[in-house]
């Protein structure tokens, strides 16, 4: 299992485009992934459930994956964000994986 | 997995078709069916036909057809009588919004998603309002 907290600093939120990156991406992994806005969750492999979280610039989400390749999942989800996300500060930066290595964000 | 679009407007779908190609990639077979042979607004069953055909040959598991109101289910529903049976059974009729839906749908393909898996997503635009607040 790892965990990531994240702030989504686009200023259009994680509007169409970043949503549909991450769902082509998110696929590409066996491990479930889960993300976690307020008190809401999805399966990150569904664009329409992404996108029925309308999620608000400056709001924090947090990325759960759970699978043989939970920590790579992780960091190519960071990495196709990139800009559109920052590390949240209420959070650990990077996430710690099953086996204490750090997540490289 | 591919999609065929289907408008009384060739330019709608053409632009359609240039939306789905950014979100979902252009590994996603697209094909378009828009206006008349005479380049006037309407729907015809043979464009139709032949935009599902170049989806299905094009080596696709099948194709969802997303289509605008009115005449188009009438002139789909010709489209599909000229198909032969197994390639009928290869087609999804999507009661999705088009444009919605063709983005849902164009994103999922490109996962390597099923056929039935990229009808499903398309519907599910019905269950999200565009304006949560309202």
């Amino acid at each position: 299992m790892a965990e990531l907290h994240l702030i989504v600093i686009d200023p259009a939120g994680l509007h169409a485009r970043p949503a549909a990156k991450v769902v082509k991406v998110a696929s590409r992994f066996d491990s479930r992934i889960i993300l976690r806005s307020g008190d809401r969750t999805v399966d990150v492999k569904s664009l329409i459930a992404v996108l029925g979280l309308t999620i608000r610039p400056m709001s924090e989400i947090t990325l759960t994956a759970d699978g043989p390749d939970a920590d790579e999942a992780l960091a190519a989800l960071v990495d196709e964000l990139g800009a559109a996300v920052s590390p949240s500060s209420d959070g650990p930066a990077v996430a710690l994986a099953t086996d204490g290595a750090a997540v490289q964000p | 997995m591919g999609l065929v679009l289907v408008s009384h407007s060739e330019q709608l779908v053409a632009g359609l078709g240039a939306i789905v190609a950014q979100f979902g990639g252009s590994e996603v077979p697209v094909a378009l069916a828009g206006g008349t042979e005479d380049g006037r607004i309407g729907t015809t069953a043979p464009r139709i036909e032949s935009a599902i055909r170049s989806v299905l040959a094009d080596g696709a598991e099948g194709a969802v057809v997303l289509l605008d109101f009115g005449s188009a289910l009438l002139s789909l529903e010709v489209a599909l009588e000229m198909l032969e049976p197994e390639d009928r059974a290869r087609v999804r009729v999507s009661d999705a919004p088009l444009v919605e839906g063709a983005f849902l749908a164009g994103v999922q393909a490109s996962t390597g998603a099923s056929l039935d898996d990229v009808a499903e997503a398309a519907r599910g635009w019905q269950s999200l309002p565009k304006v949560p607040e309202a």
